[in-house]
């Protein structure tokens, strides 16, 4: 095992922040440099895609790796750096009820996710569109006062750009009626401009009688209304507009088939036009599985057109690397690599001072080991519970020094993952002997 | 005083009561109010047909939705029924109650508008009516949404629940209730509707799996009403024209007319039916399709020549809907009168009104089933007549020992007699619904975008219904399905649907539980009459009759499964296979009782005696009392007079041994083979003990016969099918006491 001294120190801000984050299961969205494992090479292939976006480009990656390999973590990652250059960025997980193409409002339910997710160097934490807005309306007061003209004129000759786009008109008459509500301290028509930019009006007559336009975002129109998002970041003052769409192993799973091909059309779109640097300023991470790549039945390889636009170059084979195609492949993590975090882990929790360190290096592999015989190699396969568990068992050692840590390792209850709309409903098992554990031994490992 | 059911009533619902000008409710609407409203047990109203059912369910239920006022958006009350038919009556009957309540009544199946049913998606509440193939897609189909529609649910209603025990829809009922309560995450009360039921155990264990014990059973089987019955015995005639002759005719251009091909026996029964049920309203039920079609358009074609307007109309499930529907319309409207001819689509729930009698042609296949018919007549306190047909075979050079016993006859005799004791068959629930589990797998697949095999099991098997399903047997299946290339497996376990497996899953087809032949549309003059299983060739020129009406053939289109037809004079009604349903062993055992009693039944014609007095003179002679082997010429009759699988059992086990075995009636028939010679057979066969079941089931061929079967590989479907069909033990008992019995009659020694 690698030997982990770390010697940065870390600011208590960030490191309650990353704590709190952990303990909760969710990825941190400060000061994930300090638990990063690795990956300086695709670090940097995702930083020059960020550079050119900003740089008025486009740019499209597709974050491949096994569960557990740390796609989310580095997608949240590659986030953090957009931000850091003054990008917008806005993201989701697409899921059953959120995805790219629909006709029943899930489209829609992504675009509403992702809209709840933008995000500002200022406001990384999400709900920025407002701010965004406002910075597109202040920067005209701007010009208007500098410049001697109008502010509606500064205004519509900033819009008119936009009404050339597909569904620009009615977005640059949302933009103009935002104005309207912001000059006339009119609160309810700025709120009802914010509202249609974030696709939460269901019905056109709703979005008609509060703003005066034919249309709202529905499902046909999410990708146009990004593309329109992402000029109009750019007239706000940030360099670009950042999507990136996570679980994309969602779409693999939709069980009709017609409803998966529209979806992957959806993609190959996106992907047409940023290959061809069509969007600019815009820019898609998705984050997946191999099979969702790689199947050529239901993935999206089994789609040809994208087959042939994603096949990854043949040359780069036998520890050659190419970072410049549009799939990036994320190695899975190993023991070694969770012994490097866990080692991080517990540099973070001390502050980054080896001298308060609470637990020694025999306690790592202890509890790595603790949890390998609990959920076997699950335990780093998908981190998030045994990390979770991991801080936890640092905060009770913190917080009580007489314990002997081995006798907590030894009592840590991991789980594995579980559905939780498939366990039984708690009135059955009241009545019920506990589930033998040894007949579902057979099915947990059960392969084809 | 304690408070009486009516006390327990919402206000509103009292004033509906007392709006309706009843005096009291009825017993089993008292008996059931109280653990209703209780809402802590699940609850089967067991009573006779038109007893108030379904207002001892839905009163309670009513005045609990008005007590407690929804607190979020979703459906509160879910009822399931097997048929639409059902739904619509339902759906008019609640609707009448709930107008006045302010609670919503929307129905959901086939044939209900996709943007009402859009409208329940989108703004659920009240009570919701549906099928279970209906439910199945939901769950495909908006698989994350069936929580905000059932989340908040109050109960669930079953209807009909003695139709759904022991069938594969009713596997697939058990689980969709269970997949709706684990989308609650709570246990929801079960009420359920069921007609009289010969074993109420068993159907409370199949409303709440492993929890039967716990389940509040209301019965109301106050049964006062008057029996009138009558056997009519007659004897088969062969037809005018035998298939070759009619064929013959047909290709040399002649007509042949259903009368030419119909034994004389049917134009017998034919001719009574016309001269006694003419002028009521009448249901007459035969044992198939074909029958249902013969009978209809004999007596279409006698009221032609007897010139007066035809009041017999044909209704089984092949014919079109609207075709179905003007039939029920028909007899519920009471203006002319109307005599139904139908197969057992007529025997569940649908309210169609006064009945003046019932007709049965031939044997019954189940005393159940002929409680059930003999139910839709007299309804409203008049006597319930019901008239029983059975034609037996002339005894010529070709009949058999078999055709001397009157089989029909005396099983007919026995169902009524245990009728009239009011025995009923228990519902056999020994399948273990393997091929029900296949479709359940899939479809929790696509409910939930993919699933581990751990959960599945859990959620289907080892919490769920189909409980006796072991984790190596779950594990074996979803080996069968990965093989067929039905499923497929990701990195980490979850298991997706596979290409075909998707097929499958995305056609309308996969909702129903219960395979459906391929059939072909049959259309005259654009108008759809109904669907047809083909199973034997059909060409243009070619003359049938369906709907009750004779048609000739004018193209059959076999890319697109639709057959066009014009009327013609002449006709033959098209074969359906017929369907067998097992017989339970103590309809035989009370056969062997009619067999050796002296006194005839009251209710038997003068034919119908002299047939049976000729049945038991030939049981007697054949010494069947006391031994259960026959010869009959150079074959040998066994005869168990056990339930049907033992018999099926014998037959299996002698024909996997390369003997050549009938099964008719109660007996097996081994041809070719004589009482001395089948004696050594058996003594090689009984000394080494009865096998086990599935390594015998190895031996039989064509078991697939559920929907799914094809897919579950060799072994599972053994194991169903010797679950589900086979008794070696009562096999190997009944070859022990037919070897003894060979051994004293025939001398046969070691």
């Amino acid at each position: 095992m690698t030997d982990v001294q770390p010697v940065t120190r870390i600011r208590p801000r960030d490191r309650d922040a990353l704590l709190q984050s952990l303990r909760a299961g969710v990825v941190p969205r400060v000061g994930q440099q300090h638990i990063q494992v690795g990956r300086a090479a695709e670090i940097r292939a995702l930083l020059t895609d960020v550079d050119r976006i900003a740089d008025g480009g486009s740019a499209i990656r597709f974050v491949i790796g096994e569960y557990g390999s740390g796609k989310t973590f580095f997608l949240h990652l590659v986030r953090s750096l957009a931000l850091e250059r003054k990008l917008v960025t806005a993201h989701a997980d697409l899921s059953p009820d959120r995805r790219l193409h629909a006709t029943g409002g899930q489209a829609r339910g992504l675009y509403a996710e992702l809209m709840r997710n933008v995000a500002t160097r200022a406001n990384p934490d999400g709900g920025a569109l407002a701010n965004v807005v406002e910075r597109f309306v202040t920067a005209a007061v701007t010009e208007s006062r500098d410049t001697g003209a109008r502010v509606e004129d500064v205004l519509q000759t900033r819009l008119a750009s936009l009404s050339e786009l597909v569904g620009g008109y009615d977005f640059a008459e949302v933009v103009a009626a935002y104005w309207r509500g912001h000059d006339s301290g009119d609160a309810q028509l700025t709120s009802a401009a914010i509202r249609w930019l974030r696709g939460e009006f269901a019905t056109r007559t709703d979005a008609r009688a509060a703003l005066g336009v034919r249309t709202i975002v529905d499902d046909a129109g999410v990708y146009d209304q990004l593309k329109l998002l992402a000029r109009f970041v750019r007239m706000a003052g940030f360099t670009g507009l950042l999507v990136a769409l996570d679980e994309l192993v969602n779409l693999y799973k939709l069980a009709n088939t017609q409803a998966r091909n529209a979806n992957y059309e959806q993609v190959l779109r996106i992907l047409n036009d940023a290959l061809q640097g069509t969007a600019a300023g815009l820019g898609f991470v998705f984050g997946g599985t191999p099979e969702f790549l790689l199947d050529t039945r239901k993935g999206l390889y089994s789609y040809s057109a994208l087959q042939s636009r994603l096949a990854e170059n043949a040359f780069a084979t036998g520890g050659l690397v190419d970072y410049s195609g549009p799939v990036l492949r994320l190695s899975a993590l190993t023991p070694e690599d969770f012994y490097v975090l866990l080692g991080k882990l517990r540099h973070v929790y001390a502050g980054g001072d080896p001298a308060v360190y609470l637990l020694p290096d025999d306690a790592l592999t202890a509890f790595m080991r603790h949890c390998n015989e609990r959920i076997g190699d699950a335990y780093f396969r998908t981190p998030r519970t045994t990390i979770k568990e991991f801080v936890n068992l640092l905060a009770v050692l913190d917080q009580n020094p007489s314990i002997d840590w081995a006798d907590l390792v030894a009592n840590v209850d991991i789980e594995p993952e579980a559905n939780p709309d498939l366990a039984p409903v708690p009135d059955d098992t009241a009545d019920q002997p506990e589930p033998q554990p040894s007949t579902d031994d057979e099915l947990s490992t059960f392969r084809l | 005083m304690p408070p009486t059911a009516f006390d327990r009533m919402h206000r509103k619902v009292q004033k509906w009561v007392w709006q309706q000008g009843w005096r009291e409710l009825r017993p089993a609407q008292v008996a059931a109010a109280g653990p209703v409203v209780a809402g802590a047990t699940d609850v089967i109203v067991s009573a006779a047909t038109a007893a108030g059912k379904t207002e001892a369910v839905f009163l309670p239920v009513c005045s609990v939705l008005l007590d407690e006022p929804a607190s979020a958006p979703g459906i509160r009350v879910l009822y399931v029924s097997p048929l639409k038919a059902l739904i619509n009556d339902q759906h008019s009957r609640l609707a009448a109650l709930c107008a006045d309540l302010d609670i919503a009544v929307h129905r959901w199946h086939g044939d209900v508008a996709s943007s009402q049913k859009s409208a329940v998606v989108k703004d659920p509440h009240g009570m919701l009516l549906i099928t279970p193939e209906s439910l199945e897609a939901l769950f495909v189909r908006h698989g994350a949404g069936v929580t905000a529609l059932f989340g908040t649910l109050r109960y669930v209603v079953v209807d009909e629940l003695h139709a759904f025990i022991g069938t594969e829809r009713g596997a697939q009922l058990q689980s969709l209730l269970h997949r709706i309560e684990l989308r609650a995450r709570r246990r929801i009360p079960r009420l359920a509707m069921s007609a009289t039921l010969g074993d109420l155990k068993v159907a409370a264990d199949f409303l709440r799996p492993g929890h039967g014990d716990a389940v509040t059973t209301v019965i109301d089987d106050d049964d006062h009403q008057e029996l009138r019955l009558q056997l009519r015995g007659y004897l088969e005639t062969p037809p005018r024209l035998d298939a070759a002759a009619a064929e013959k005719a047909e290709q040399a251009g002649g007509e042949v007319t259903v009368e030419d091909v119909t034994p004389g026996d049917a134009i017998a029964v034919a001719e009574h039916l016309f001269t006694t049920l003419r002028g009521t309203d009448n249901l007459v039920f035969a044992n198939s399709r074909t029958d249902v079609e013969t009978y209809a358009d004999l007596l279409r074609a006698k009221s032609e020549r007897s010139r007066v307007p035809n009041a017999f109309f044909p209704h089984h499930g092949s014919l079109a809907k609207d075709l179905r529907e003007h039939v029920e319309a028909e007899l519920k409207a009471g203006g002319q009168p109307v005599t139904a001819i139908c197969t057992s689509t007529l025997e569940m729930g649908i309210d169609i009104g006064d009945v003046a009698s019932i007709a049965q042609i031939g044997a019954p296949p189940s005393v159940a089933s002929l409680r059930q018919r003999l139910g839709r007549s007299g309804r409203r306190g008049g006597p319930a007549v019901l008239r029983l047909y059975v034609a037996e075979r002339e005894i010529d050079e070709k009949a058999t020992v078999l055709d001397w016993l009157r089989f029909d006859l005396v099983q007919s005799i026995a169902m009524v007699q245990l009728l009239l004791r009011g025995w009923i068959e228990p519902p056999a629930t020994d399948d273990l619904h393997l091929s029900t589990l296949v479709q359940q797998v899939f479809s929790v697949i696509a409910e939930h975008g993919g699933v581990r095999p751990g959960e599945a099991y859990g959620a289907l098997c080892g919490h769920g219904p189909f409980q006796r399903v072991t984790p190596s047997m779950f594990a074996e299946l979803l080996s069968a399905l990965g093989g067929n290339e039905l499923i497929t497996q990701m990195d980490d376990g979850t298991l997706l649907l596979d290409v075909a497996g998707e097929r499958i899953v995305n056609h309308y087809s996969f909702y129903t539980a219960f395979s459906t032949p391929e059939e072909y549309r049959l259309v005259a003059d654009g108008r759809q009459l109904g669907s047809l299983p083909i199973d034997f060739p059909l060409l243009p020129g070619m003359l049938l009759v369906f709907a009750g009406r004779r048609w000739k053939v004018l193209s059959v289109d076999d890319a697109h499964k639709v057959i066009d037809l014009e009327k013609s004079r002449a006709g033959r009604p098209p074969r359906f296979t017929p369907s067998v349903l097992p017989i339970h062993a103590e309809v035989h055992a009370e056969m062997l009782r009619v067999f050796s009693d002296d006194d005839f039944p009251v209710y038997l014609d003068e034919r119908a005696r002299d047939l049976l007095a000729e049945a038991r003179a030939n049981f007697t002679r054949l010494r069947l009392d006391t031994t259960h082997v026959v010869a009959a010429g150079q074959d040998t009759a066994l005869f168990p007079w056990a339930r049907s699988r033992v018999a099926d059992t014998v037959a299996a086990v002698l024909g996997a041994g390369g003997l050549s075995v009938q099964r008719s009636g109660p007996a097996v028939l081994v041809t070719g083979v004589t009482p001395r010679e089948l004696a050594d057979e058996l003594a090689i066969l009984a000394p080494g003990g009865a096998p086990d079941p599935v390594e015998l089931a190895a031996a039989v061929g064509n078991k697939a016969s559920q929907k799914y079967d094809p897919y579950l590989g060799d072994r599972l479907l053994d194991v169903g099918y010797a679950a589900r069909s086979l008794d070696p033990e009562g096999a190997w008992q009944f070859f022990n006491r037919a070897l003894a019995d060979l051994r004293t009659t025939s001398g046969v020694t070691q």
